[in-house]
């Protein structure tokens, strides 16, 4: 293996994304976890780039810099801060049950992965990809993707109407 | 020149160019920030018959902001006692860099740019979305009910205004038929620059520009005389200094973009070609930046309730009826 800068830039984005995977599971605050989750979501994005996939990465980070705001801010309104309260550690057993599963999953993965040969087909899905995506969208997909649409509208109207009768409620009690 | 620098091999020659021309970059647009903050006072000054600063540096005060500069990098760093440490301290970074980062993409003339995105309006969106997240951790990290009220206008305010922002410049996608910055800009040569074809998408888009630019009549987040500063009120001296910096950043960037979507770039107008096309560049950045001081000389601040309806009940369906209409107007005339 030969030291390249896709290599480099490679192993940094994939090292910041999985001390942050790991980072959103040991914090105990609320909030130093979503920012654990915007380094592991912008370095997925940048291993996209990498992969010339530049209109995924940028939808990426567009989609999720908002989701992650907004999760932020739920979880500074309906958590408490002050809380020092411990979790129960499991007994010997249940960490033994762990590291064998733990063990298991990556040998799994592991004789998966190891002789997995895909055939390098060339192919021009990396140039002009975003015009690509967008014509397979809007002819190939079109069925699918605008069922998405109407589920994604249905969800909104009825986060509205939750919304709302709260709001009527309470204009009737003042 | 920088495309042939990309497809280079990598090795510590490269990335010592790389780096200097970034560092060339950051240095022109400290002098910006600079220059903007004092023809901000300036111009103020101007329209509230006051001369603004007059003493440090001649009679201009060409000297005042760099003298301010000097006096919040020398002032003592400060974090409250009860503030959350480490959010505190990385908040301003993540709110500074991404406003730096948008400045890659943008080409100042056809051959000055950075990088050459296939999806450069797009990048640009997506990378100042991230400076929401640092004002907010900042809000919270400050351990301050203004603060903590700041950061969440500021976070409601943005991406509020995200969406009319991208909704209007889809009429211009659709006419230019790219999302590349550099096309966009050709194309405008051909067919007239875009603030005459789509006048209702300039007007939405600046005004979104002004809210995502937290300036008057936006500027909820940081409103003096109901929240101290807003989501900086805890921060002092050189953190404080990188908020303002990525604030003034952003209007550098966000008037270099009104002026390659809608003024048509460096493209001279017509029978004036001989003046190059960084000249024109500045001359029409200029003129925006202007605008933006001059609205916040004028405007009074809106409400907050006000704030959002506007960006949902007025901006969006005008944006969307835009893009409806360029559509049309594509399918049956142009084609």
């Amino acid at each position: 293996m030969t030291l390249t800068g896709e290599f480099f830039a490679f192993m940094s984005l994939a090292l910041v994304a999985v001390i942050g995977g790991v980072l959103l599971l040991n914090l105990t605050k609320v909030v130093h976890m979503v920012v654990a989750l915007v380094f592991t979501f912008v370095s997925i994005a940048g291993i996209y780039v990498l992969l010339s996939a530049e209109f995924l990465a940028v939808v990426q980070v567009m989609i999720y810099s908002g989701a992650i705001t907004i999760m932020m801010l739920f979880g500074i309104m309906l958590t408490r801060h002050h809380g020092d309260e411990a979790e129960p550690k499991g007994g010997t057993l249940r960490r033994l049950f762990l590291l064998v599963g733990v063990l298991g999953f990556g040998a799994a993965v592991y004789f998966g992965i190891y002789d997995l040969d895909f055939e390098a087909v060339p192919n021009t899905l990396h140039e002009n990809n975003t015009e690509q995506i967008g014509i397979s969208l809007f002819s190939h997909y079109i069925i699918p993707f605008e069922l998405t649409s109407v589920i994604l509208l249905a969800a909104l109207v009825g986060a509205i109407v939750l919304a709302r009768r709260d709001d009527e409620k309470e204009g009737d009690q003042e | 020149m920088v495309q042939d620098l990309l497809e280079s091999s990598a090795g510590l020659l490269n990335f010592s160019i790389f780096f200097a021309l970034a560092v060339v970059l950051l240095l022109v647009i400290l002098g910006f920030v600079t220059m903007a903050i004092l023809a901000e006072r300036k111009v103020l000054g101007f329209m509230q018959g006051r001369y603004g600063p007059a003493y440090v540096g001649g009679k201009w005060g060409l000297l005042q902001s760099v003298a301010d500069v000097v006096k919040l990098l020398v002032k003592e760093d400060l974090i409250p006692k009860a503030a959350d440490k480490p959010l505190f301290i990385i908040a301003p970074v993540i709110a500074f860099a991404p406003s730096f980062m948008v400045m890659a993409t943008i080409p100042l003339t056809d051959k000055l740019q950075f990088a050459d995105l296939n999806v450069g309006f797009l990048y640009y969106i997506a990378i100042s979305g991230l400076t929401i997240v640092g004002m907010l951790m900042a809000g919270w990290a400050s351990n301050n009910k203004y603060s903590l009220l700041g950061g969440m206008r500021a976070a409601a305010q943005m991406i509020s205004y995200e969406i009319p922002l991208v909704m209007s410049v889809l009429g211009i996608v659709l006419l230019a038929g790219s999302l590349n910055l550099n096309e966009i800009v050709a194309v405008q040569g051909e067919s007239g620059w875009f603030i005459l074809w789509q006048p209702i998408a300039f007007i939405v888009f600046f005004i979104a520009a002004t809210a995502e630019l937290n300036r008057v009549p936006f500027d909820l987040a940081e409103a003096e005389n109901e929240l101290v500063a807003g989501f900086h009120t805890e921060y002092s001296g050189f953190r404080w200094a990188m908020f303002m910096l990525a604030e003034y950043v952003y209007m550098f960037a966000m008037s270099a973009l009104i002026t390659v979507l809608f003024l048509g770039g460096w493209l001279p107008l017509p029978f004036l070609g001989f003046i190059p096309g960084a000249v024109w560049f500045a001359l029409k950045f200029s003129l925006v930046v202007y605008i933006l001081i001059w609205f916040r000389a004028t405007f009074p601040r809106i409400r907050a309730d006000q704030l959002m309806e506007f960006a949902w009940k007025v901006l969006l369906p005008v944006a969307l009826a835009n893009i409806f209409l360029t559509a049309l107007i594509k399918e049956f005339f142009l084609k």
